[in-house]
């Protein structure tokens, strides 16, 4: 059905009015013609008649296909409204759907954050008691807190003097073999190695018995620090420090 | 593979060592003689950050010793180390914050001793009130 190939309907119209219009005037000319003289050909008037009549209900039929289109027209009007409605109502819907998304991807990506500082703070939860006891220990000992008599001169230091780590594990570590570029301490047996281990002082810092069952964290040897690399280290530790640190006086206000 | 007791040994000196840290002076001598600047060393101290974890640090009597550890991850640090002043500024610094607490102290027990100074005079007003 090539509906396309048709011709309009306004045009159809058009053209069979022009013909009704043609015809008409040939009637009236020849029915103006018959008063004056005899009809030339006797068959022609009936033949305008004929066509007439045809083309009078050539137009009568493509009124009422002219009608038909126009309902149908005005049908295809009200759906199109009806479509424009539902779109925008499709439309709307879809905001807020995309804004109910929005919303809810803000509250699960918080919810998250905060599942993730949970975590956080039960990882790094510690008893309250233990706190307490570490807080006691390291400002009864004055390491953080500087002891309420402190002027300068004081040796105290709120870290490990010469003398605290020379007394140590290090320090002895590193006093077994004997060198004798200690030009600083010849009178100090200690670092002569000669005193037995009991009168050597024992300072808290070095905490032997509290630390009974614990161990460091495995290392491969990738920083190749060898304990005899580590010694070495620390024989240069015991020679004589450039600054002593217990001679220096501070101005504090 | 090493021993426990090795390991033991291994924790204790760790733990002297690490505290020694918090002696800028020591720092000082470790920087000005090249310790700083070897690889091993360097990759030593990244190792000793182990102590930040509380099972660790619940041992440090000198915590500013972790504090000086972190500084030392940076190289500029490591570097500005050789110098005596920074050494020596370091030292001052630190014990300022150290007397801070206890200036704090006194100054609060200095304030309560004026206002224990000032309640005595009032009870006799009250009293004269009374009468």
């Amino acid at each position: 059905m090539a509906a396309a190939a048709e011709k309009p309907t306004k045009e159809r119209l058009l053209s069979v009015l022009d013909d009704l219009e043609v015809l008409s005037r040939e009637l009236i000319e020849m029915l103006s013609l018959s008063r004056s003289q005899k009809l030339p050909q006797p068959g022609e008037d009936v033949q305008v008649l004929e066509l007439l009549v045809q083309r009078d209900r050539e137009f009568q039929e493509l009124m009422e296909v002219a009608q038909q289109q126009g309902s149908v027209h005005q049908e295809m009007q009200l759906l199109e409204k009806e479509v424009e409605k539902r779109d925008s109502d499709i439309q709307q819907l879809q905001k807020q759907l995309k804004e109910a998304e929005h919303i809810l991807a803000t509250a699960v990506y918080q919810a998250k954050e905060k599942l993730k500082s949970i975590d956080k703070a039960r990882k790094g939860s510690i008893s309250s008691e233990e706190i307490i006891k570490y807080a006691h220990r390291i400002s009864a000992s004055n390491a953080v807190c500087a002891p309420l008599n402190w002027v300068p001169g004081d040796p105290r230091r709120p870290y490990p003097t010469d003398l605290e780590m020379r007394s140590g594990m290090l320090g002895h570590m590193a006093n077994m073999p004997t060198n004798g570029v200690n030009g600083h301490l010849p009178g100090d047996a200690l670092a002569a190695g000669r005193l037995p281990d009991v009168l050597t002082p024992h300072y808290p810092w070095q905490s032997s018995d509290v630390s009974v069952g614990m161990l460091p964290p495995h290392h491969g040897n990738d920083f190749g620090l060898e304990p005899p690399g580590h010694n070495k280290e620390n024989e240069d530790d015991v020679e004589a420090m450039s600054t002593d640190s217990s001679s220096s006086s501070s101005d504090s206000d | 593979m090493e021993t426990e007791e090795q390991a033991r040994n291994r924790f204790q000196s760790e733990l002297e060592f690490i505290q020694c840290l918090a002696n800028p002076n020591y720092l000082n001598f470790l920087a000005q003689r090249g310790f700083l600047r070897e690889r091993p060393f360097i990759n030593y101290l990244k190792y000793l950050l182990y102590w930040k974890e509380p099972e660790y640090a619940k041992f440090l009597k000198y915590p500013h010793c972790l504090h000086m550890l972190e500084l030392l991850q940076y190289e500029h640090f490591r570097k500005e180390l050789v110098n005596a002043q920074c050494a020596k500024f370091i030292d001052e610094q630190q014990l300022l914050h150290w007397q801070h607490y206890s200036r704090k102290r006194t100054r609060l027990q200095q304030a309560l001793a004026e206002q224990q100074q000032q309640q005595p005079q009032q009870p006799p007003h009250g009293n004269a009130a009374a009468k």
